[in-house]
């Protein structure tokens, strides 16, 4: 059950960092409280203290950033409902829309924030993995000022990050993809968490072939694995098996990067699967990411239903 | 009984507490708050197997705020065993601890996080002990005894026939024999043979487990519960206390479903104790978590052999069934001996040979679950059945048929002849699911049939009471636990007296007021509890009669209740009229009593069932072979049950039946690792969501009027779960070519085996 606490709801980030760093291993930064509240129910966490970084001004805000006009901020507090709502996030980052949509369950996602999410860094979520593939860096802020990280610096393995304890995150921020990128996230898994998740991205280049609008030949490829790993990571390997391929031979390049990805990932035997089953795992939703993406460059959807996953 | 068309039975009306419950106003045991009411909190072990060396409540007794802490070894004042096969449990643990999750102390606070800071003042030192966490463990040579020495019999009927073996982990053995199995199996042309397992699952009903105890300046106690019969309840409480069963009292709100977990004494007795020891009422409710840690179904590894001969003809079968029932036997002995009874399924069978083993290990208890020991027994013979239907070259849908018990034949000597029609079942869910009809090419399609017996010999009595202005009061104990009992009993109280649905109120079980019921389960309570139901309303109805043929002067034959009065041809006397004339003023009442009771008889248990329950599952799936995960696509369940008493009732009890057999056919399994259970939440324990129902999903029911309840009911509920998993086994072997023997089909366990099949032949 919930032990008493004193909630502190303070309205600057300068104020809540004052907090964190006076009331030290006391204390726990509280936003939606989903991850937050399960621990204290469970009494794995047992603060006396929740700083609300709810009211912090900024913190629920949805917008470009400043310096390039491009890249999409997305403040700590933003719920996961208000992203699958954002015409700004629906426009620049269509996917993170739709893998909003599929964050956990309706409960969740209309109080649980993408910067809790984040900064709780629970092996089997989603964000982490999406965001790796949209280059997404993370702002921390303290006493000590303000610093931006990589999300890949950032997330260091299960339930572990860089922040410090008297660190805030603040926003995390999106690189958004070119306009002729097609891309699928898919989750697979029969728990409440996902077993893995993967997110594929294929950049195209307009110049030749038949694809939709012409384009044809992919010019840069991202893919990611979640949940099986010690955090999310990017496959390098198999991202360049499709680069420069044309769309068109990527039902034979797809079956090279799911085996780069499969060989890429370092699973353990768990709740969620045998380590082998997971890598073999991978090795098929890699697989059909990919091949859900390229129907999308050609502008169909793909009419497979798999059981347990979710295609956002 | 008269041959006028039924009016209420038989229809379809909305359940009558509908709007108390979806407007949330139904209350259920963690609503009521008493004044001065403490609230409890449970200190459990966190080893599976330890000695209990000391347990040190004075730092929590001494907390402000705390009005009682109890350790196993404070608990001189009363009985502290309890147990319905055997008393093996201790309220709080007493020397030893016997499973990770099993009470140790207890703490009754002015306030829950109270309670929960002052375990934490508790000093408990374990020394932890060898534990045997799975069958093959507890029935190693020289395995670890969970019980050393052996317990008292508890309070059931057939405790005679309990027979543990003493030096081992084995608390009940079960044989049952006809024929000469051996030398059948030796003389059939074919024999099928293999072993079956069946995982622990925990029944996550929607409310855990409460109670609210509070003794009075009487030395009286009453318990507010969450229990699915409040008579066995009372009785454990009587003994522990040394109370007569008249000073208990136990009342029964609303439950939040039950499954079988709420059969039994489960935090009665501690909520009881805590507070009589804090001097005040104790509430007591458990966690999700918790109720993992308080029951769950008896896991077990079932061997079969069925012989047959060439032309399809079952011969004989050899079961050898090992239960586990974890540290505590609660009902677990009779769990294995009712289900073991009819491992034969609902099919002739001259020689048979069944043993059963009842085994303790030290993990949550096993008690009952839906379906009662037959789940277990069916996966095995039902899968069985198929693969004998292959190698004999038939259809599995014929070779049951062939072998099917039929209406009226003997399942065994002195029990009750079989009182449905299997084949009608079959032919339907045949039908229904297109048998004849090839699938698609990437589906599969499956049978499976079931046969079990309910509780017998049982007992329920009923009261009905007819007041000056023409309701009805019905007094039975039959509990609501989502069912829809309630309102079956209020159709048959108005069926029979001829009023409005309106003008009748079923009272919640209270032992002070509503009569003795053994228990709501083994889907009894329209056949047994509706029956005596019937009778008193009957008798109140013949009440009616003779009072109106006294003052008419019309012989009763010639008279009939109809729209809330007494009928003769020519003339018409309300209720109230009648009353009136009776008592002479507009006081008083008629009362009806029924009573149920059929008694012991020479069949096999003691008892002759009330009815068979009998039912066959269709399923229809389609398997992602890449990842192994199987989807039941369309699914179809026939049950015999007579006659439906109110069918959108049943219809809805029979989805949720298939639904929860879909969980340990697919997804659910409690796992343990190094003596600990890994997924005692429901964030890692998956039970069947909305998504995972089936896109069609149909139910059906066979009516012939042919049952021993009311208006020729039989009982219901537990039957289309049974045949969910072997159906679905079926489906998946005959779309794959793949037989698995382990349930649950999930992805990875049906991947693995999809892997291992030999290349194509």
């Amino acid at each position: 059950m919930l032990r008493p606490f004193t909630l502190h709801r303070p309205e600057t980030a300068e104020e809540a960092c004052a907090l964190l760093a006076g009331l030290g291993e006391e204390a726990a930064a509280y936003a939606g409280g989903t991850e937050l509240l399960l621990m204290m129910k469970l009494g794995l966490l047992r603060p006396r203290h929740l700083v609300d970084v709810k009211r912090i001004r900024g913190f629920g805000d949805i917008g470009l950033e400043p310096l390039s006009g491009r890249r999409l901020t997305i403040g700590a507090a933003v719920t996961h409902r208000a992203v699958e709502q954002s015409a700004l996030v629906r426009a620049r980052c269509p996917l993170v829309s739709s893998v909003a949509r599929h964050v956990a369950n309706v409960r969740v996602r209309n109080v649980g924030t993408v910067g809790g999410n984040l900064a709780f860094a629970d092996p089997h979520s989603d964000l982490a993995t999406l965001f790796l593939t949209l280059d997404a860096s993370v702002e921390l802020l303290s006493p000590r000022g303000r610093r931006e990280l990589p999300l890949d610096d950032f997330v260091r393995g299960p339930w572990e990050t860089s922040r410090a304890s008297d660190e805030l995150l603040g926003s995390v921020t999106l690189t958004p993809w070119a306009s002729d990128t097609a891309a699928a996230y898919v989750k697979f898994g029969v728990h409440e968490r996902p077993t893995l998740a993967v997110a594929a991205a294929l950049r195209l280049d307009g110049t030749t072939g038949a694809g939709r609008n012409g384009r044809d030949r992919i010019v840069e490829a991202r893919v990611a694995v979640g949940c099986v790993s010690l955090k999310p990571v990017r496959m390098a390997a198999a991202e360049a098996r499709l680069t420069d391929l044309s769309i068109g031979d990527l039902d034979d390049a797809a079956r090279a990067a799911a085996d780069a990805a499969a060989a890429g990932v370092d699973p353990a035997d768990d709740l969620y699967g045998s380590a082998d089953y997971k890598r073999e795992m991978v090795a098929v939703f890699v697989g059909r990411a990919l091949r859900i993406a390229a129907a999308r460059a050609r502008g169909a959807e793909s009419a497979a239903r798999f059981p347990h996953t979710v295609v956002a | 009984m008269s041959a006028r068309p039924l009016r209420v039975v038989g229809h379809p009306v909305p359940r009558v507490d509908a709007i108390e419950k979806v407007t949330g106003r139904a209350r259920y045991v963690t609503d009521l708050t008493l004044p001065g009411m403490a609230h409890a909190k449970v200190l459990r072990s966190p080893y599976a197997h330890a000695r209990v060396r000391r347990v040190d409540v004075t730092r929590a007794r001494a907390r402000p705020g705390v009005f009682a802490a109890l350790a196993g070894a404070d608990l001189t004042w009363c009985d502290p065993y309890y147990g319905p096969a055997y008393r093996d449990r201790p309220v709080l643990a007493i020397g030893v601890a016997r499973y990770e999750g099993e009470p140790v102390a207890a703490v009754a606070a002015v306030d829950e996080a109270t309670a929960e800071e002052a375990l934490e003042l508790i000093d408990v030192d374990y020394e932890p002990l060898a534990p045997v966490m799975t069958l093959e463990e507890a029935l190693a040579e020289d395995a670890p005894l969970v019980h050393a020495g052996q317990p008292p019999a508890g309070h059931f009927a057939d405790l005679s026939t309990l027979r543990p073996r003493p030096g081992t982990n084995i608390c009940h053995q079960f044989q049952f024999a006809r024929g000469d199995a051996a030398a059948a199996l030796g003389g059939a042309d074919v024999v099928v043979e293999d072993a079956y397992r069946f995982p622990p699952v925990q029944h996550v009903a929607l409310e855990p487990h409460a109670a609210v105890a509070a003794w009075d300046e009487t030395g009286a106690l009453t318990l507010w519960a969450s229990t699915q019969n409040p008579y066995s309840v009372r009785v454990e409480l009587a003994k522990m206390f040394d109370v007569p069963l008249a000073r208990i009292r136990v009342v029964v709100p609303h439950l939040g479903g039950g499954f079988g977990s709420k059969t039994y004494a489960k935090l009665e007795p501690l909520a009881a104790t805590l507070a009589r020891a804090a001097a005040r009422p104790v509430r007591l409710a458990a966690s999700v978590p918790e109720a993992f840690q308080t029951v769950r179904r008896c896991a077990s590894r079932v061997a079969v052999r069925a012989g047959f001969r060439r032309d399809g003809t079952l011969v004989a079968v050899a079961c050898d069934a090992d239960y586990d029932v974890g540290a505590y036997a609660d009902i677990g002995p009779r769990v294995v001996q009712k289900g073991t009874y009819t491992a034969t399924g609902p099919y002739r069978v001259p020689h048979v040979r069944l043993e059963a083993r009842a085994v303790y290990t030290n993990t949550t208890p096993g008690g009952a679950f839906r379906g009662f020991g037959v789940p277990q027994l069916a996966w095995a013979l039902e899968s069985l059945f198929d693969v004998a239907a292959d190698r004999l070259d038939r259809d599995p849908v014929d070779l049951r048929r062939q072998n099917f018990l039929a209406h009226g034949e003997e399942f065994a000597p002195g029990d009750t002849p079989i009182d449905g029609k299997l084949e009608e079942s079959l032919s339907r869910a045949a039908e229904a699911i297109g048998w004849t009809r090839a699938p698609a090419a990437d589906r599969g399609r499956g049978v499976a049939a079931m046969l079990k017996a309910s509780v017998a010999p049982s007992v329920s009595e009923a009261i009905v009471r007819l007041h000056a202005d023409g309701s009805v009061t019905v007094l039975a104990s039959a509990v609501e636990m989502g069912q829809g009992t309630r309102t079956v009993l209020t159709q048959i109280a108005a069926e029979v007296l001829s009023v409005p649905l309106a003008r009748v109120t079923v009272v919640q079980p209270d032992t002070a007021v509503t009569p003795y019921d053994q228990t709501t389960s083994s889907s009894r309570s329209t056949a047994m509890t509706g029956r005596a139901v019937q009778v008193a309303a009957e008798d109140v109805r013949d009440q009616l009669l003779a009072i109106a043929a006294q003052n008419l002067g019309v012989a009763a034959r010639e008279l009939a209740l109809a729209d809330g009065a007494v009928v003769a041809p020519a003339r018409r006397l309300t209720y109230p009229e009648a009353l009136a004339l009776k008592f002479g003023m507009s006081g008083g009442e008629l009362i009806g009593r029924g009573v149920i009771a059929p008694g012991r008889t020479a069949a096999p248990l003691g008892g002759s069932t009330p009815f068979w329950e009998m039912a066959v599952g269709a399923a229809e799936v389609s398997v992602d072979e890449e990842t192994g995960a199987v989807r039941v696509e369309r699914y179809v369940s026939v049950a015999d049950v007579g006659r439906a008493i109110n069918p959108l009732l049943l219809e809805g009890q029979d989805e949720g039946g298939v639904v929860q057999g879909l969980g340990h056919t697919l997804l659910e399994e409690m796992l343990y690792a190094d003596g600990h259970l890994l997924n005692g939440t429901l964030l890692v324990y998956r039970v069947p969501r909305a998504d995972d129902t089936p896109s069609e999903l149909e139910c059906h029911f066979v009516e012939n009027a042919d049952g021993s309840g009311p208006f020729g009911a039989k009982g219901a509920g537990e039957g289309s779960l049974i045949p969910v998993s072997p159906a679905v086994a079926n489906a998946l072997a005959r779309l794959t070519g793949v037989r698995l023997r382990d349930l649950p089909l999930t992805p990875e366990r049906v991947w693995r085996a999809l892997r291992a099949r030999s290349p194509r032949a």
